[in-house]
This record gives C-alpha cells, sequence and structure tokens, in this order.
C-alpha cells in the first residue's frame, strides 16, 4: 500500500507560485482560502530558500486528534481528508496543525468561521467519486483517475513531489548524491564558506 | 531507568564543572574552521523548525495571519496540553466531585432546619439580585454543557450518538457558546454589583467559620450574612469568570489577527479557568438544592425561614431580627405565607 507524501526541494523551489494557483484553479477553492502557498526564508539575502506548504497528510495527524467531533479520516493510501458535513468550524485543527494547513472561508465575529477546508492530495472527500457534491466541497478528484496532485504535476523545476513516500525518497536520495555532498555539507549544492571567500 | 538517568546527569554536569574549572576565564577558542564549516541546509531547516526559540517569518503571497511561519511550534505543546493534561484531569475531576457529592448524601442526608420551619420569613434576596443570580446561572449552565460537548463529547457522546448526530449537537453547542458566551460577561458583572456588599472577607469570622469545617461535619459556626464558603464561591466565580470572559472574548472575535500562538495561550486560560468554575459549580449547585432544607426557596423566592437564618447566618439574623420594621431586608409576616408554612411543618 503506497504511502501517499509531498516533499518540497528547497534546492530547487523558484517561488514561482504555479503550485498554488494550480490548486486554486483545479479545486475551485473561494477567495481566502490558501490550501498550499509558498513561504521564502532570508528574501533577498545569501541562502535565500523558498518552500510550497500544503497538508503534510501527516501519520499522527495533530489535526485528527484534537478535533473535537471526529471529522478527520485517513485513505488507505494514508492521505488524510475530512468530512465537511461533520465539521463544526471549531478552528482546534488549526491549532495544533504544524503546517497552518487547515484554512477556513471566513474569519468574522463570534468565531463563525465556516467550514474548515484544506489540501486533500487532489482526493476529494467522503461522496461519491467525481459527484457534484464531492467536487462543490472538496474540489477535484484526481486519485480516483489515477492521477497526482496537480500542483505537484505541473512544477516546472520538479521541486514540488507528489507521491509515494518510498519513491520520493529515492528520487530525492539520488539528487543529494548527484549534488556531489561531502560529509560536512550534506544537500548542499555549493559551499557557502567558499562562496564568503571568494566575495 | 530512573538511577541511570540520574547518573548520567550527575556525570554530566561532573564534566561541565571540570571544563569550567580547566578554563576560568576565558570560553573555549572557536573550533577549527575547517572542521566546521557551516552548513546552509542544516541551518535552513533548524530556522524553519525554530530551534533557536524565535519564530521565523518568511515572506509569502498570502495575507492570512501567520501565512509566512512554516512550523507552528507551539501547535505540538497546545495538542498535548489538550489531549494528555486537559482531557483527562477535566474528566477525573468531574467523576471525583459528583462521587464526593454522592458520599456526602448518603453520609449526612438531606439536612433539615433545627426545629423545624418557624414560618417567618425574612428577606434574604432582592428581585434585582435574584434576577441577576438566575441570569448568570442559566448562562453559566449553557456555556458549561456546550464547552464540556467540545471538550469531553468525542469520548462521551460520540460513541452513542453516532457522528451526524453528534455533529449536529456539537455545532448548534458551539454556536450557543459563542453567542452566549459575551452576554454571560454582562450578567456577571452585574451579578458581581449587587452580591459584591457582604462578601467582603472578614478573617476573623471566616476563618473560624472554615476551622469548623462549615458546618458539614455538625456544629455552625458565626456567620454573617455569607459565611466564607459562599464568599469563597463568589470570589472565585469573580476572579475565574473574569479569566474566562476576557479570554473567551479573544477567542470569540479572531478578527484583530490574533496569532495562533496567542488563540492557544488563552484556550489554556479559557479551559483552567472554566473546568474549575463547572466542578466547583457542582458543590453550589448541590447545596443551593438537595442538601439544606429551606435553602432553595430561598432564590426562588427571597425570602428566608427565620430558623434556617438563625441556623446557618446567625450573626445576620441577630442584625436583621433587632432593626425589625426599619430595615428593608426584614420583611413583614405575610399571614397567608405563615400559615401554609406552618400546615406544611405539622
Amino acid at each position: 500500500m503506497a504511502r501517499m507524501k509531498f516533499y518540497c526541494d528547497a534546492d530547487r523551489c523558484i517561488e514561482c507560485n504555479a503550485c498554488v494557483t494550480a490548486c486554486k484553479n483545479e479545486n475551485e477553492v473561494p477567495w481566502g482560502v490558501n490550501r498550499r502557498r509558498v513561504v521564502t526564508i532570508n528574501d533577498g539575502e545569501q541562502g535565500e530558500r523558498s518552500l510550497s506548504v500544503a497538508c503534510m497528510h501527516c501519520s499522527d495527524a495533530p489535526c485528527a486528534t484534537v478535533c473535537p467531533v471526529d471529522c478527520f479520516y485517513t485513505t488507505g493510501d494514508g492521505i488524510v481528508l475530512h468530512d465537511k458535513d461533520i465539521c463544526i468550524g471549531c478552528g482546534y485543527c488549526f491549532y495544533a496543525c504544524p503546517f497552518g494547513a487547515p484554512q477556513f472561508p471566513a474569519e468574522a465575529a463570534f468565531s463563525s468561521r465556516g467550514k474548515m477546508d484544506k489540501c486533500t492530495f487532489c482526493a476529494g472527500g467522503p461522496e461519491d467519486d467525481h459527484s457534484p457534491a464531492e467536487y462543490s466541497k472538496y474540489g477535484s478528484n484526481r486519485i480516483a483517475d489515477g492521477k497526482l496532485p496537480l500542483c505537484a504535476e505541473m512544477c516546472s523545476t520538479k521541486a514540488l513531489l507528489a507521491g509515494d513516500a518510498d519513491v520520493l525518497s529515492d528520487i530525492y536520495r539520488k539528487r543529494v548524491i548527484n549534488r556531489g555532498a561531502s560529509a560536512f555539507d550534506w544537500g548542499v549544492n555549493f559551499n557557502k564558506q567558499k562562496l564568503d571567500l571568494q566575495g | 531507568m530512573k538511577i541511570h538517568t540520574l547518573l548520567f546527569v550527575v556525570c554530566l554536569l561532573a564534566s561541565v564543572f571540570q571544563v569550567q574549572a580547566a578554563n576560568p576565564q576565558s570560553a573555549p577558542p572557536p573550533p577549527p574552521s575547517s572542521l566546521y564549516t557551516s552548513n546552509p541546509g542544516a541551518e535552513l531547516w533548524r530556522e524553519v523548525r525554530q530551534r533557536d526559540g524565535e519564530v521565523l517569518r518568511g515572506t509569502t503571497q498570502m495575507t492570512s495571519t501567520d501565512a509566512g511561519v512554516l512550523i507552528n511550534v507551539s501547535g505540538q505543546l497546545w495538542r498535548e496540553y489538550r489531549m494528555q493534561k486537559l482531557i483527562p484531569i477535566a474528566g477525573v475531576a468531574i467523576l471525583v466531585v459528583l462521587a464526593a457529592i454522592l458520599v456526602f448524601r448518603v453520609v449526612r442526608g438531606k439536612i433539615p432546619i433545627p426545629g423545624g420551619r418557624s414560618g417567618v420569613k425574612i428577606l434574604r434576596f432582592t428581585t434585582n439580585q435574584r434576577y441577576a443570580h438566575w441570569s448568570t446561572a442559566i448562562l453559566f449552565v449553557i456555556l458549561g454543557l456546550t464547552g464540556l460537548i467540545m471538550l469531553l463529547g468525542r469520548t462521551v457522546l460520540l460513541p452513542v450518538l453516532g457522528p451526524d448526530a453528534f455533529s449536529a449537537i456539537a455545532a448548534g453547542g458551539k454556536f450557543l457558546h459563542d453567542y452566549l458566551g459575551p452576554l454571560f460577561a454582562l450578567s456577571l458583572t452585574w451579578l458581581f454589583v449587587l452580591f459584591v456588599h457582604g462578601n467582603m472577607p472578614k478573617p476573623g469570622i471566616d476563618l473560624k467559620w472554615l476551622a469548623s469545617g462549615g458546618g458539614m461535619f455538625g456544629k455552625h459556626a458565626h456567620a454573617e450574612c455569607y459565611n466564607a464558603g459562599e464568599k469563597g464561591w463568589f470570589w472565585l466565580a469573580t476572579i475565574g469568570g473574569l479569566a474566562v470572559v476576557v479570554s473567551g472574548l479573544v477567542l470569540d472575535f479572531p478578527i484583530f489577527g490574533q496569532t495562533r500562538a496567542t488563540m492557544e495561550f488563552y484556550h489554556i486560560v479559557h479551559s483552567i479557568a472554566a473546568v474549575i468554575l463547572i466542578v466547583v459549580s457542582f458543590g453550589h449547585i448541590y447545596m443551593g438544592t438537595a442538601a439544606i432544607e429551606g435553602t432553595f426557596e430561598i432564590m426562588q423566592t427571597g425570602y428566608c425561614d427565620a430558623n434556617w437564618a438563625k441556623d446557618h447566618h446567625d450573626l445576620w439574623y441577630e442584625k436583621v431580627k433587632d432593626s425589625a420594621g426599619a430595615e428593608p431586608r426584614q420583611a413583614e409576616v405575610q399571614p397567608g405565607m405563615a400559615q401554609r408554612e406552618s400546615t406544611n411543618s405539622t
């Protein structure tokens, strides 16, 4: 059985935000809800890195643990999904999630948030595959068609990877080896100190 | 296991002191740079995970609060608090207090008024005070129950009701909790203003009352209008209520850009204060309803029986008895009421 994961290669991401756009378009996500976002660290400085983040489909998902109505479930492929008919919009999953994945359509007085929305790994929800109800609540169901999430599928630099965790690990391991890492600078494709000396 | 850990810590401390003894003045020299080539990869992840304790905010196209934070470190602490501390402790505390009340009931039974009812009624609470009490009480019960659904419903109710029915109840509960919460702030303020007079601590009387066990095991100590137990509940409700109200308003209005860390902190304050209030309120509700004869009718009608007052609030009784007529708290005995009481007691 596959164990679906995302991995974002920080040495490849160019902060183009195409994954964000693809996700919004594929799933018809409303304004204000960002299932995926790109965060840039040290923007404009040496060592700048960008990462594309969404729900990481945790094995031990904090959202599912703290949910007061138990609306989360994990599919056979290890994808963490939730049932919007059960969700009461309390926001606990947002407090607990390490990645800021849970999103809410509203942020209003009296704690009115609406039903939580998050990345589904393009796997829809508990409704029948490709049903209008599923599409309106959760967006596209590409997994049912044997396709991977669109964000990763269309990433121009193949920084964002999606798929079985074992396969992703192999791909990333090969990349690291090809970058000629030494024992002292794992996963780095340039030597910062040498650059400092040259500069 | 514990001995091993202890030994390890002792060795660690010893080695630290040895190093300090060897270099009393200066820090160790910087390591040779060839060996400690800085690693941008490791530094990146250390920053992302906020290992150094400061919240890293990157730049992002998203405008929502905390969008630039890659890892929400406090989320895990909050999860552990809710799942491993709050839910088990609250559940056990509620069961323990209910069991204690049950034991008290079995041991003491219903406590009667010594000498029976006199039939003489004394005004104890004004209409305004009763309305303030019942507004706060009704709101408290609704807020407490809906809060407990959020806290313990998944453990207790969900297996019984099934996901759809429980979700409907929890959604309705959340709606009531969010909209009635601010009203509780108002009614609690009203209650405080009306009841603070007479609830100021008087150590001389209150400590003696507490030392005697509050009459729980027999003879009553002297008490004025409110005894130390009632004063304790009043101040707990005031201080705990203030904590619940302030933290609740922060949680109820997430429109001022509160970060997750802020919300988690106020949720912890809210839940601790609320669980304490709920647990202690069980005692208050039992004492006020079924525990002691002639108590519930006082908050119902505003009047207490003279013998009840003599037993529980002797100093207050002496005061209102002496100033009969001139004292507005002293009510004229209504013949009908006195008669009804006397027929009841025969």
